[in-house]
């Protein structure tokens, strides 16, 4: 019976080459696993279009390509997911930035990690670049903005223009955050420059109530912002100086006045709780390197804060960024430090007021 | 042998039940419970959130808003629909077919789709601010992101809904009685207000409360199409939830929203009966 | 009158079907802005869309998800639907309702649930989680539609089976699944485009990797900012309209061949 043992011993083959394909199925996860955790990912919260595509380009590929970790983005930026997450533990990102406001919010209220020292060198670092357990990046600014066909004359040169209404008709747009809009309700409602921290929460509120009827959008993602100047759906915006340059590098017809522009910072953060923790401060430090933090400006239009960066930076590109000196000296900058203690409360009174 | 097959099924439904009951108790009913337990125990056991919203002018405001928008948007679809419907019933052939088409084609779109549809035709660069240009208007009026535009955003969405509702009743409606009462001497226009109407009125009833619960509910278009100042209900929810991170009132205003939902649907349930909604 | 009323209704069906239209031409724009019409043509949204991960991955989630939620439903609503249609038992009512609730309450209400519920089991931001969740939102229209087939259905085919000594199973499995089995497909194609286009519970407990393709175009939607959603507009739209045309034909050939 030869056809019997030839059925019999192709039966065994298959029998093997089965057993085979069980074992490996089987195995598989835990090789698959244990080569990602030393491949995990870090989740870094992008604003999206051109910072993203900077930052990509100068901070995460020569990151990764030194490290081996890779990066994947996560948008939109938003506060309260970060509040959200150290209180759930389900982390949508690691690492984020956030402007003077939020930084003190987040760290007055336990929404970050602190320094970590170990993995932190300070010496590569300029003495107050460590800032309330985040580390500063780069400086922007929010100035006025216009469109032109609108503003044919020019636009509002001034926070007391962009509240006239009468002059300047039309519509206006504003950031949705309480710790940026506040100083310019008090600049328009004739505050000198040096006179607005404490805020005088309810001076801002009043003036904020007479340019509520004008603003169609309150804008919270740097693209939809600039977006809504490209497309005009509004006249007038207070938005960040670096989308408005590259809208003008696009040719687009908006024109804009470092005039009051108000300075802030950006932070890079961990969020609280983190397990990739580690990984975030390696990534953080790399980020604020002089010549990759040097080039993610030149690209996405910021100033940097670290002053080795400066090297790297053309004089001609100066002029974009809102630390040269002659853009420095008619802008002022915030003053979180002195705003602290009123932050949460009159953030907290702004959301409920935007919604009404 | 077969009364022995039928008896052991009078016990079985149990187990055939049993999956999904379970998985409904477990990952439906538990998930509802806690918003309504939330509403009470966020951040300790208290009615203030309750206290706040039947109180605060604010949240009667819109309250108040998100029912007349469902009225509203209510009427304009049974206004708009029932013509349409009505037309598809009489019409034969491919005239029928490409309406029927284009209707089931507009009811199975993707919210998302349409609504991003609105937001290029009333933005500022789109064909209607284009007609205002140049009819001479400039500048145009802003319609994105107002009331206006989430109101036409819905009846948009809601109006297949309508349609294929009355489409349903409408033709079950015997032409036979038409006819009857055409040769009993009545004038057309007679004979459809007599007749037809009285005869379509359960498919009125059921669209009006098809596109009236799905208004009162309707998060995306409204959060996409509107004015952040003239949120309705579900959209303040969604703010509460993302930004303000206040549980406890969110489930409040979430329960009272569950609340009108299923009084509506009780109050349908006791004229109507729940299993004609859906044909 | 009926002139008027016919003129008004396809008034009313151009309102309907050229929002719609508009969403084709716009993926065809060269503009990064929502200007219609376009200022310039080309298809490098059409590339960009291909070649992004941000876009690929959530689609390819979308698909994942609504088949698994196709599955599960499928799994409970089966032996549900023909224990409630074929059986007379206590609580029947009340079971019925049970089925037919997740159809009342809206979205959002029990996206807050399952925010905070899931949360807490760490099933957010997971693929199960979201399986889970949609299960549950499409029970009702899979129930509905296998109840509408069941009552139907002629039980004297399976008696006849019966009596020529096939056992339930066997009758169940040579008899009654091949004649209802348009209609479990009907109802597994419901429960998957439900599931594919469910936004609201998605935008608040999926995310990162198990993104959704309703919770990437929202976002996308509110910041305005991105053109390729004309694109994944377009492709849906095609979609659509292709499953429409099949299905209207289909019902025309079927009345045709069962004249009533």
């Amino acid at each position: 019976m030869s056809t019997g043992n030839e059925a019999q011993s192709s039966r065994r083959k298959a029998l093997k080459q089965i057993g085979a394909a069980v074992a490996g199925a089987v195995a598989a996860p835990y090789v698959i696993t244990s080569r990602a955790a030393s491949a995990e990912p870090l989740y870094v919260n992008t604003w999206g279009g051109v910072w993203e595509e900077a930052a990509a380009a100068n901070l995460f590929a020569p990151f990764t390509k030194e490290t081996g970790i890779e990066i994947k983005t996560v948008s939109p930026v938003s506060f309260a997911k970060l509040a959200a997450q150290a209180r759930t533990g389900v982390y949508e990102f690691d690492v984020t930035t956030l402007g003077g406001g939020d930084i003190v919010r987040a760290n007055d209220a336990g929404l970050i990690e602190k320094a970590d020292d170990s993995v932190i060198d300070r010496s590569k670092l300029a003495p107050d670049m460590v800032f309330q357990n985040g580390v500063a990046s780069h400086a922007f600014s929010t100035i006025i903005a216009w469109r032109k066909d609108r503003y044919p004359n020019g636009g509002p040169q001034s926070w007391a223009d962009f509240w006239d209404l009468k002059r300047f008709p039309g519509s206006r747009c504003l950031q949705s955050y309480a710790a940026r809009v506040l100083p310019l309700a008090l600049l328009a409602d004739g505050v000198p420059k040096d006179k607005l921290y404490p805020i005088d929460v309810n001076r801002a509120f009043s003036a904020l109530e007479r340019i509520k009827p004008a603003i169609r959008v309150w804008w919270t993602q740097g693209q939809q912002s600039q977006q809504l100047l490209r497309d005009g759906e509004v006249d007038a915006i207070g938005i960040w100086h670096s989308r408005t340059i590259e809208l003008i590098k696009q040719n687009a017809a908006v024109d804009f006045t470092w005039n009051q522009g108000e300075i802030d910072r950006a932070y890079w953060v961990v969020s609280k709780g983190s397990p990739r923790a580690k990984q975030a401060w390696r990534f953080i430090q790399s980020a604020v390197s002089p010549e990759r933090l040097a080039r993610f400006c030149l690209q996405a239009n910021y100033g940097p804060l670290n002053p080795k960066s400066l090297q790297y930076v053309p004089q001609s590109e100066m002029r974009f960024m809102p630390t040269a000196p002659a853009n420095y000296k008619v802008q002022f900058e915030q003053d979180v430090v002195k705003a602290e203690p009123q932050l949460a409360e009159f953030t907290k009174r702004f959301e409920q007021w935007i919604a009404r | 042998m077969i009364a022995h097959a039928a008896k052991a099924h009078r016990e079985r439904p149990w187990l055939l039940l049993l999956p999904v009951v379970a998985f409904l108790g477990v990952f439906f009913l538990v998930p509802l419970g806690q918003v309504v337990a939330s509403s009470v125990t966020e951040p300790e056991l208290t009615l203030a959130h309750y206290r706040e919203f039947f109180s605060d002018g604010f949240y009667l405001l819109v309250l108040g808003r998100t029912f007349a928008t469902a009225l509203l948007v209510t009427l304009a679809c049974l206004v708009l629909g029932y013509p349409l419907a009505y037309a598809a019933v009489r019409r034969e052939g491919t005239i029928a077919l490409v309406m029927l088409t284009l209707i089931t084609l507009s009811l199975w779109t993707n919210f998302l789709v349409r609504t991003y549809a609105w937001m290029v035709i009333l933005g500022n660069r789109g064909p209607v601010s284009a007609a205002f240009r140049a009819l001479g208007v400039v500048p145009p009026p802003e319609i994105l992101f107002t009331r206006v535009a989430s109101t036409l955003g819905m009846v948009h969405i809601l109006l297949p809904f309508m349609v294929m509702a009355l489409y349903a009743v409408m033709r079950r409606i015997d032409p036979a009685y038409l006819r009857a009462a055409q040769g009993l001497g009545a004038p057309p226009r007679a004979a459809f207000r007599h007749v037809f109407l009285p005869l379509s009125a359960p498919g009125i009833v059921n669209g009006c409360t098809i596109v009236f619960i799905l208004c009162l509910g309707f998060y995306v278009t409204p959060v996409l199409l509107g004015s952040p100042r003239e949120q309705m209900l579900a959209g303040l929810i969604g703010r509460q939830i993302e930004e303000l991170l206040d549980f406890g009132q969110a489930s409040a205003m979430a329960v009272v929203l569950l609340a009108a939902t299923l009084g509506l649907f009780w109050i349908y349930n006791r004229f109507v009966g729940i299993d004609k909604l859906w044909g | 009158m009926t002139r008027f009323s016919d003129w008004f209704a396809w008034l009313v069906l151009l309102f309907l079907a050229a929002p719609l239209a508009i969403v084709v031409p716009m993926s065809f724009s060269n503009a990064p802005s929502f200007q219609f019409p376009p200022p310039a043509w080309g298809v490098q949204y059409y590339r960009a869309f291909f070649a992004d991960p941000r876009w690929l991955q959530p689609t390819v989630n979308s698909f994942i998800i609504g088949a698994a939620t196709a599955v599960v439903t499928m799994a409970l609503g089966i032996p549900a639907a023909f224990a409630i249609v074929r059986h007379r038992f206590a609580g029947r009512g009340w079971v019925n309702l049970l089925l037919l609730l997740p159809l009342t309450a809206p979205h959002i209400v029990l996206a807050l649930g399952y925010y905070t519920y899931f949360g807490r089991l760490r099933l957010t931001q997971t693929y199960l989680g979201v399986v889970l969740a949609h299960t549950c939102l499409c029970v009702p229209i899979v129930y509905l539609t296998l109840s509408a087939a069941l009552k139907g259905f002629d039980r004297n085919v399976e008696r006849a089976a019966m009596n020529l000594g096939a056992n339930p199973w066997r009758v169940f499995r040579h008899v009654t699944f091949p004649m209802l089995r348009p209609a479990f497909l009907v109802a597994a194609l419901f429960a998957f485009i439900q599931s594919f286009d469910e936004t609201v519970v998605a935008l608040f407990i999926s995310g990162r990797d198990a993104s959704t393709l309703p919770r990437k175009i929202f976002d996308s939607l509110r910041t305005q900012a991105d053109p390729v959603v004309a694109v994944v507009s377009t492709l849906l739209l095609g979609i659509v309209l292709a499953g429409t045309i099949a299905s209207r034909l289909a019902a025309r050939r079927r009345r045709v061949e069962t004249p009533a």
